[in-house]
């Protein structure tokens, strides 16, 4: 797992880099919530909101890769915004628990205005 | 009035389910305005410009709704009683006028006033700690349309008895708000979130950003009988408030998911609820994984509350209903 994470995290920078410019990955890791939600998250810096929408399609597909590879399946793909801001500082890809389905990403719209869905895997 | 978290798409969705399902109670919302002008009581997640409140405005009208503004920053660091600050609150206020907007919610004596100049309301937020009806009074020649009372008196009768009387604007209530009763840290965590959500920010990174919050969460764990002294108010005990003259009940929880919102709205225009209470609070969110308080155990607790003195020591009721009421979660 730990080898997992790491060629994630560098994997993500790299592909980053090569779409997007300059982007810094500092962190990459695997979380478990109380709830019962799983994901692997990638901390941020130099990705903007749009970049992020113009290459959503190859930003989730390294997301859902990278994530699979850590054994987390990736239900629910996002990127979350600085708030108030365009700088996009974590993606995320999260196997949700049961209320997290509903009330997480259970709405037409992203649940929070700092949430950019990049892509619904729900089943 | 229901949170709305600002992002256009919500918006359309609580009001679609609104109107799918008849929630008439349904009447206004309000959203943050813009950090580039002043903080507020929250986080901001979303600094909608003037364009997009006008739109969201229009759209919020056509389907019956009304659309407030809460600029309830409680420090500006001054910035209001500069030449630039005066005339930057009145250039927003006139925007936000031209906007459509129906209210503005405010906590700032000075903003009061302000507001006085434009014919949106004037809403008192629960951050100017309206506890009294000598304070209420001062609010309302002032300017105030709406008060929002403080919290901490939600379970005062008397008080609130002696507030609506007292004064002839609109007294409203917050009802899932779940902040610690007489918190030591209310004012100096909304002085933190009102510089943290403005332009106005400290100089240096803080080391505990979420000192305050952490803080009120740890009290809680080690004493969860301040769970239930909380302020908030049962869906289904709405109807003693307005059996005192209070017809105004605010929803809080605009840095919420969409969906746990909309969840809020239908308990509380439903004036019921089944289930773990925490689970429609508000603040600190992570206590409905840790606690489950059964919300029809507490059919007719109001009516001790509704008599009690706050003399905790002396009482004991809470204690005893924790004990019967919460349990632990595994």
């Amino acid at each position: 797992m730990k080898k997992e994470i790491s060629e994630g995290r560098r994997k993500l920078e790299e592909e980053l880099r090569a779409l997007v410019g300059n982007i810094f990955v500092p962190e990459a890791k695997v979380f478990g919530m109380v709830c019962g939600c799983v994901g692997f998250a990638a901390d941020l810096r130099g990705l903007q909101y749009d970049d992020a929408d113009v290459f959503r399609e190859k930003i989730s597909a390294i997301m859902e890769e990278i994530s699979k590879s850590v054994g987390v399946e990736p239900e629910f793909v996002y990127a979350r915004k600085l708030p108030g801001s365009e700088e996009v500082v974590t993606l995320t890809a999260r196997e949700l628990c049961e209320r997290c389905k509903r009330e997480f990403a259970g709405s037409k719209a992203a649940p929070r205005p700092d949430i950019v869905v990049l892509k619904k895997n729900l089943k | 009035m229901v949170p709305h978290p600002g992002h256009f798409p919500a918006l359309k969705e609580i009001i679609e389910v609104k109107e799918a399902e008849g929630l008439k109670e349904v009447e206004e919302v309000f959203m943050g305005g813009s950090p580039e002008v002043m903080g507020s009581g929250r986080g901001v997640l979303h600094a909608p410009l003037i364009d997009e409140i006008r739109e969201q405005t229009e759209y919020a009208h056509q389907h019956g709704i009304k659309m407030n503004i809460a600029m309830n920053s409680t420090c500006t660091g001054g910035h209001h009683l500069t030449f630039e600050g005066f005339k930057m609150f009145k250039w927003y206020f006139s925007e936000l006028n031209k906007a459509g907007i129906d209210g503005v919610i405010v906590a700032e004596p000075y903003l009061v006033e302000l507001l006085r100049d434009f014919p949106m309301k004037t809403i008192v937020s629960v951050l100017s700690y309206v506890d009294a009806p000598q304070r209420a009074k001062f609010f309302e020649d002032l300017g105030a349309d709406v008060i929002t009372v403080d919290t901490n008196i939600n379970r005062h009768f008397e008080l609130l008895r002696g507030i609506v009387k007292a004064v002839n604007c609109d007294i409203r209530v917050i009802v899932n708000e779940g902040c610690l009763y007489r918190c030591p840290f209310r004012y100096f965590h909304y002085n933190l979130a009102s510089h943290l959500s403005s332009l106005n920010q400290p100089r240096s990174p803080l080391f505990a950003p979420d000192f305050y919050f952490d803080k009120c969460t740890n009290i809680r764990l080690r004493d969860p009988v301040q769970i239930i002294k909380s302020a908030w108010i049962r869906p289904e005990d709405i109807k003693v408030y307005e059996a005192i003259g209070i017809k105004s009940f605010k929803l809080s929880g605009r840095t919420k998911a969409v969906n746990w919102i909309i969840d809020c709205m239908r308990s509380y225009s439903h004036r019921s609820f089944k289930g773990n209470l925490l689970e429609i609070l508000d603040c600190p969110q992570m206590l409905r994984y840790m606690f489950y308080i059964e919300n029809e155990k507490l059919e007719g607790c109001i009516e001790q509350w509704k008599g009690c003195k706050k003399i905790c020591n002396e009482c004991g009721y809470c204690d005893a209903l924790t004990k019967e009421v919460l349990t632990y979660l595994k």
